[in-house]
């Protein structure tokens, strides 16, 4: 009697001994792995791939302070110290990813021992490799190492876990992809905004590029293009989708998913991209919400010259791609800014939109399929995927013709056709011209502030382009909970 | 026959309620206002006449009309009954640490509750009033008791129920007396629940004899003074500022600051603008008390009315308890005690941080910015200069947001007791009871479009309602079997057995809707959304099963043992870990009931006792010990949600209770035929299996583990003293206390030896919760001073903050593997004391408190806007005094203005020991004065009408703010618990208040 007045479970919370049993268990577990792919692209992402490169730039606002985290970012100046860092960003996208492995690893070690259809079973178990896969794929382009962490942690001294190499991470990415691979459904029958097995192999497809393992990126790409699951939308202003519509469109391969609304769910992320301060007035041209706040703060990810200068002329992208804004209120004489407008959507609510994330599109499948077949010498059979592109942009084919050429012209493609959707930095990384690249940048910045959004008379922090790393240190607050960290 | 007379004491002064009773019989009377009784009464019959403090004397009755008696004063306090755990002992023969306050200490202050009322009275107890709010924000902590992230309130005893709430809005007037329980001794008989100390507090019963009715009501008024408030720019001040910032950074100055004498007689104090000037207080109470044959009841009924100090705040209490034991036959006796409660509380938004409290929000909004619109009496709707002049944020209009937005509070609270007591032969008692507690809270928030307590929201906003709703339900069954017995006199024994069920159950429910289209229909349905985030219902619940026991033991009065245990079993512990034992011993002995001792006549009174014993804290959450699965990760595909769960703690099976071993050493010390009393107490405390949420690499998917790990040691020393300094006909006692405690953390968890909270640090080796952060250097003087010194890269200029290099590698870091911030305070004070005088002369009275802290420190956290230096805020006057040039250095605590957000930045962003201010404060509580008319009218059988002031001076060189006790964690703001002391964000002031009151006894 005695000892079961003591035994009080959780009335309103279920425990982890009584869950994972059933379909509908799983079902919500893996959906609980997509969810910190929001605050990722909300928040970190931009600053970490976009901002962290010669496409954008952050508007100085002298007026206001505590912004060097970012601004650390932009100018490649985060504090190294024994190969960490303290920057917020760096640390806080390092948990997010590991905060979906440690959910696809509690589904990946109970699912096969459940019981219930093998079909549903095998689209839910596909969803968390993707998703496991995914994350170690970021960590691996961020870090080039990371922890191994595969089985969920129960005790205190299992959450510490042992350094992997890139090597160890590329066959985690491999597994768990062509896994995912097999046991995802296609676009075609997968619910929309889901992982399906055409966006497992274009994840693949990227790491095998970056391994330079072309004809395997070949094999997988053809599969994507022959699925006929995907089509490149006529005009390049519907691709992206508005805060309520086209949302997992014909092009898109995958998205991270926002609902504007107060349930949590929408995203913030237009907000970050404009230039400030900014009145409540010249808000709404932009917003087009009833109730408009003016914004403070330090603007982010305004696109720089460099950018914009990178469209040929005629390039239907250009104006699909950066608008420009009067803001009167800035300290900066300049006042009219360019902006990212494939993300500024008009929405209902302020500070509040539900505009989906372009994490891969068709479009960058054909040019990673045109890149791997032009490094195999079929330069001719490339420009066919990479002219498709072209074509839809309002550009007549490309002229190169050499293999060499065409490398120019294909990653030039990339920077236009992909601008401010978080692949610039990861090209300079992988095609090893980051160094050269940011070194000019930083050279361009200091020559003539004013037209990267100075003040006149002010000029960059001394530190700014001291540090420019291939990959970025490990954060110096997991080091110090995990002595496997160096 | 009818018999009348007088009770007086030894110096002829009449006794007012003194009892006169007939042994044997339920006769009986008590005296008047004057001392004068009648009673009924026959030949032969014994009279008892007994008053409290005086040796009761009999009288066999042989036929007079009348008798005098005179009672000689009981200078032996010591045989005063005292109340601890699970019954009561005479004072003399307790081992262990315990302090009482009486009705009578108690009575005289006009305060709304019971914490304010034992302020400085007693050694070892810190009571903080972190704010001013009405019936909120006393910390009260017991020899410095503190755990990481396990409650530090005592256990509170209301007549035997440890009760789950607080007791911040219980009636003082329904107590009788108070005991604090500070050793283990004493304490260990609540075993889990006893390591933060015990307070037991005992209501008013029916004694005496006959019917006594008692009404006492006061009314005052409070206030903020003008001292101790934060120095603000007034309007021309700030233009002044302004005009020299844009002037500094070579700019041009915006129209609106080209001349700030534009501003005199403009200014807008915004915070006196949010003070209620006079705010009114008022308190009735009527006491019944009743002691019929075979009955006993007492009823103490209340009324409290007051506002605050802050406008439209408003808080009510009404109260009631009755009391009631019956004896049912010689052997058995039973009694049922109630007490309802309702009160009302709206308090504006006041406390908080910058944005979040109206307070500090008030601080630094432009005095420039109109209060008023130009008629002088219409509010402005909201405050916006263009961005030109810096004005980046928006201001919404403080007062308006006082008065429009609902925050109310609704607590209806039961405390009930049933009881019955069956003595089957002499000495032998067994007792069960049944005790109930009900709480319910309604809380209902709505903020209207037309206000709101953030800033930079624009008016009209987005209304939002809360609504919550939270039900605790809480019983206890005790049984108990005492037994006593006096064997040949000299040994004197109790023993007492007992096992006891207590449960809890909380529910609570709210919702959250938002978007009105009228802010006069604050209901559900009329909002256009409801914030699905933040509506939820949840359950707590716990159970508690105790077998507990105890022996006492003397021999002849003057060797003393007590041994106790207690053995508790919690559905809070984890499954492997579920029954802790919690045993102690006490040893005492009565010095100068020894021969030798009588040679020493100016020694009336010696005891050295000691004690030692474990006790625990359970404090550590309802369900720690599961691994839990948080089902509100939803997943948006689409436009479809779709539900979420992932597991959102780890399991800890063997989780327990935090373990405190504490020994006590204590001299109590009685001269001059007790004309002074002393005592002391050292005390030894160990707390180890600290519930610690232990970091943990995130690579788990998890950032904290719930374990026991880790050890802290505390001590101190407790001094007391009481002192009669005058006798005869002016009767002056005193009453002083001073205590010292010290901590240090002996361990963290393995491979961990500091934790950190956004300002303070908590490190092996050290004290608790000491603030952290850069030591400030004042401003480097010139480019040869920056060129010289350890600099931020790029961020050091002449009139830039100089920051101390702690680690000596020429470069100033803040956090990270290079970081230069190093221990800057520390929130706990070296020492604590009070003292309290009380002063009679014929029929005045009069008495006065004061308490203190001295060494302890607070971080003035409103200085990182109040002393922005970018311009967007209001500033404190000292800013004027700023560094300008090296000519113009100012007072070196505010640094040049030029350069912007990224060269200011450091000195309001990089936490440095300019924020931290000395906190020592003496504080007079309590001043009253009292005259009593002895002589019975037609109403009243006798009245004491009383003025009083309460916090009426404080002495600190705080300048942070008014109040030098205040800490944002103690009124739940900042980043939370014991880690995170002595913060202030700002909150409500503690008024001064000056009273007026009258006691009628009829």
């Amino acid at each position: 009697c005695t000892e079961s007045f003591l035994d009080i479970t959780p009335e309103t919370s279920l425990s982890s001994v009584t869950f994972f049993k059933t379909q509908s268990d799983f079902q919500q577990a893996v959906n609980a792995c997509y969810v910190p792919l929001r605050t990722i692209y909300n928040d970190r992402s931009w600053l970490l791939s976009e901002m962290h490169s010669d496409n954008t730039y952050y508007a100085r606002n002298t007026a206001f302070g505590a912004t060097e985290q970012q601004e650390d970012l932009a100018d490649f100046s985060i504090p190294v110290s024994n190969g960490l860092t303290t920057n917020a960003h760096v640390l806080n996208q390092y948990r997010q990813d590991y905060l979906i492995i440690a959910r696809a690893n509690q589904i990946l070690a109970l699912i096969d021992k459940a019981d219930f259809d093998a079909t549903e079973k095998a689209n839910l178990k596909g969803q968390a490799q993707f998703m496991r896969g995914f994350a170690y794929f970021e960590l691996y382009r961020y870090f080039n190492k990371a922890p191994l962490q595969l089985t969920p942690v129960t005790t205190r001294e299992a959450a510490a876990a042992k350094m992997g190499t890139a090597a160890d991470l590329e066959k985690i990415i491999t597994d768990d992809l062509i896994g995912a691979a097999a046991n995802l459904k296609p676009k075609s029958t997968q619910e929309a905004g889901r992982a399906t097995s055409g966006a497992a192999k274009t994840v693949l497809a990227n790491l095998y590029i970056i391994q330079k393992k072309w004809a395997e990126a070949e094999k997988l790409m053809k599969e994507v293009v022959a699925e006929g699951n995907y089509s490149l939308i006529p005009d390049y202003n519907n691709v992206f989708s508005t805060s309520t519509a086209n949302k997992n469109n014909a092009e898109s391969v995958f998205e991270v998913q926002f609902q504007e609304g107060s349930n949590g769910f929408n995203g913030t992320f237009m907000y970050n991209f404009l230039p400030r301060p900014m009145l409540e007035s010249e808000l709404k041209t932009l917003s087009g919400t009833s109730n408009p706040q003016p914004q403070t703060g330090e603007g982010n990810n305004i696109p720089t010259p460099d950018i914009i200068a990178a469209y040929e002329s005629g390039d239907l992208r250009k104006d699909a791609s950066i608008g420009y804004i009067l803001c009167s209120s800035t300290l900066w004489e300049g006042k009219t800014y360019p902006i990212i407008k494939k993300y500024m959507k008009t929405h209902s609510l302020n500070g509040n939109h539900g505009m989906n994330w372009p994490v891969y599109r068709y479009s960058e499948a054909l040019l990673f399929l045109a890149e791997a077949l032009n490094e195999q010498g079929k330069t001719a059979e490339a420009a066919t995927y990479l002219n498709m592109v072209r074509k839809r942009a309002g550009l007549a084919n490309s002229t190169a013709t050499s293999q060499a050429d065409f490398r120019t012209a294909l990653m030039q493609e990339r920077r236009v056709e992909l601008a401010f959707e978080n692949k610039r930095w990861h090209d300079l990384v992988r095609t090893d011209t980051y160094k050269a690249v940011i070194t000019a940048r930083g050279e361009a910045i200091k020559k003539d502030p004013f037209s990267y959004y100075y003040q006149r008379g002010y000029t960059l922090r001394s530190n700014s382009f001291s540090v420019i790393e291939k990959y970025y240190p490990m954060p110096a607050d997991e080091a110090a909970l995990n002595p496997n960290i160096k | 026959q009818n018999l009348r007379g007088k009770v007086s004491g030894s110096d002829g002064e009449p006794l007012i309620g003194a009892a006169v009773t007939i042994v044997g019989t339920t006769r009986g009377a008590s005296t008047d206002g004057s001392g004068n009784f009648a009673i009924d009464v026959k030949n032969n019959e014994t009279l008892r006449f007994s008053s409290v403090g005086f040796i009761s004397k009999d009288v066999v009755y042989s036929g007079q009309k009348t008798l005098n008696i005179s009672l000689v004063a009981d200078n032996k306090t010591l045989n005063e009954i005292v109340v601890v755990g699970y019954g009561s002992q005479v004072k003399k023969e307790i081992t262990g640490a315990v302090q009482t306050i009486g009705y009578k200490e108690l009575k005289d202050l006009p305060v709304t509750q019971i914490g304010q009322k034992l302020q400085g009275q007693l050694a070892g107890v810190q009571i903080n009033q972190t704010t001013g709010q009405p019936g909120k924000g006393l910390n009260i902590r017991i020899r410095g008791q503190l755990s990481v992230s396990a409650g530090s309130d005592p256990l509170y005893v209301v007549d035997g129920f440890p009760i789950t709430g607080t007791i911040g809005a219980m009636n003082p007037d329904e107590i009788e007396d108070i005991s604090v329980l500070k050793d283990a001794a004493s304490t260990s008989l609540y075993g889990s629940r006893a390591a933060n100390g015990v307070v037991l507090i005992t209501t008013k019963k029916g004694k005496g004899s006959g019917t006594n009715v008692s009404f006492n009501v006061y009314t005052g008024v409070q206030q903020v003074p003008m001292k101790g408030r934060v120095k603000m720019m007034d309007a021309v001040q700030f233009a002044q500022f302004k005009k020299e910032f844009y002037e500094d950074a070579k700019q041009p100055v915006p129209a609106e600051f080209q001349n700030p004498s534009q501003y005199a007689g403009k200014n807008n104090d915004w915070f006196d603008a949010l003070i209620n000037k006079n705010a009114p207080i008022t308190s009735y109470n009527l006491s019944i008390t009743s002691n019929k044959e075979k009955s006993r009841t007492s009823l103490v009924a209340g009324v409290l009315d007051q506002k605050g100090v802050v406008i439209n705040t408003d808080y009510k209490r009404y109260s009631l308890r009755l009391n009631s034991a019956y004896d049912i036959s010689d052997k058995v006796t039973i009694g049922f005690n109630v007490a309802p409660q309702l009160t009302y509380d709206n308090t504006p938004r006041t406390d908080g941080d910058r944005g979040t409290g109206i307070l500090f929000n008030a601080l630094h909004t432009w005095p420039i910015m109109p209060i008023y619109e130009a008629d002088g009496t219409t509010l402005t709707k909201f405050n916006r200069f263009p961005a030109s002049t810096g004005n980046i944020f928006a201001y919404a209009n403080w007062v308006r947001s006082a008065q429009e937005l609902i925050n109310e509070t609704t607590t209806t609270n039961l405390l009930t007791n049933a009881f019955m007591e069956y003595e089957p032969i002499k000495g032998l008692k067994l007792k069960s009871s049944i005790n109930g507690e009900i709480l319910r809270t309604k809380f209902f928030f709505f903020n209207p479009s037309t206000a709101t307590s953030a800033i930079n929201t624009p008016i009209p906003t987005t209304a939002v309602s809360i609504r919550q709703n939270v039900e605790n339900v809480s019983w206890l069954n005790e049984n108990t079997v005492t037994y006593n017995k006096t064997i040949n006199e000299d040994h004197k024994l109790e023993l007492l057995g007992g096992y006891t069920n207590q449960y809890f159950r909380q529910e609570f429910t709210q919702v959250q809707a938002d978007t009105y289209s009228d802010d006069r229909l604050p209901t559900i349905q009329g909002a256009i959304n409801i914030n699905r985030g933040a509506t939820q219902s949840g359950v707590q619940e716990w159970a508690l099963t105790s077998f507990l026991a105890r022996a006492t033991y003397n021999y002849k009065g003057k060797y003393l043992l007590n041994a106790a245990i207690r053995r508790d079993g919690s559905s809070r512990f984890g499954l492997n870990n579920r029954w802790g034992t919690f045993p102690s011993v006490g040893l005492g002995w009565v010095v100068s009931d020894e021969g030798f001792m009588q040679d020493i006549p100016a020694v009336s009174f010696m005891k050295i006792r000691g004690s030692f014993g474990e006790i625990g804290n359970n404090n550590i959450g309802n369900y720690t010990q599961y691994a839990l699965i948080n089902n509100t990760v939803n997943g948006v595909f689409g436009n479809t949600v779709s539900p979420g769960a992932s597991v959102s703690s780890l399991a800890n099976p063997n989780l327990g209770w935090e373990k405190t071993r504490q020994l006590d050493l204590g001299l109590d010390l009685n001269l001059w035929n007790d004309r002074v009393s002393f005592t002391y107490d050292y005390y030894l405390k160990n707390t180890s299996n600290l519930l610690y949420s232990v970091q943990i690499a995130q690579e788990s998917g998890f950032s904290n583990f719930n374990d026991n790990i880790g050890e802290i040691k505390f001590w101190g020393h407790e001094f007391g003293v009481n002192t009669k300094n005058t006798t005869g006909a002016v009767k002056w006692t005193t009453n002083a206390n001073i205590s010292f405690n010290r901590n240090v953390v002996v361990a963290l968890a393995p491979g961990i030896d500091r934790v950190y909270g956004t300002f303070h640090i908590t490190k092996v080796g050290q004290p608790f919760g000491q603030f952290y952060g850069l030591i400030s250097q004042g401003m480097y003087k010139n480019q040869a001073d920056v060129d010289n010194s350890p600099k931020v890269p790029g961020r050091s200029f002449p009139g830039t903050i100089k920051i101390w290099d702690a680690n000596g590698d020429g470069v100033i870091t803040y956090g990270g593997n290079n970081d230069d911030r190093v221990i800057m305070g520390n929130p706990f004070p070296d020492f604590i004391y009070g003292i309290t005088n009380n002063v009679a002369y014929k029929n005045w009275d009069f008495n006065v408190i004061g308490s203190g802290s001295y060494g302890n420190q607070v971080m003035v956290r409103h200085i990182y806007s109040t002393a922005n230096l970018d311009g967007p805020f209001n500033l404190l006057e000292e800013v004027a005094n700023r560094w300008r040039s090296e000519s113009n250095p100012g007072l070196g605590k505010y640094g040049t203005t030029v350069g912007g957000g990224n060269v200011t930045g450091i000195e309001r962003d990089w936490i440095n020991s300019r924020f931290i201010s000395d906190a020592s404060y003496f504080t007079i509580r309590n001043i009253t004065l009292g005259y009593t008319f002895t002589k019975p009218s037609k109403v009243y059988k006798s009245l004491r009408v009383y003025a009083s002031c309460q916090q009426a001076f404080i002495f600190t060189n705080y300048w942070g703010g008014p109040n030098p006790e205040v800490s944002s964690q103690g009124n739940g703001q900042g980043d939370g618990g014991n880690l995170s002391q002595g913060i202030d964000f700002s909150s409500y002031p503690v008024p001064r208040t000056f009273t007026v009151g009258a006691n009628f006894n009829f």
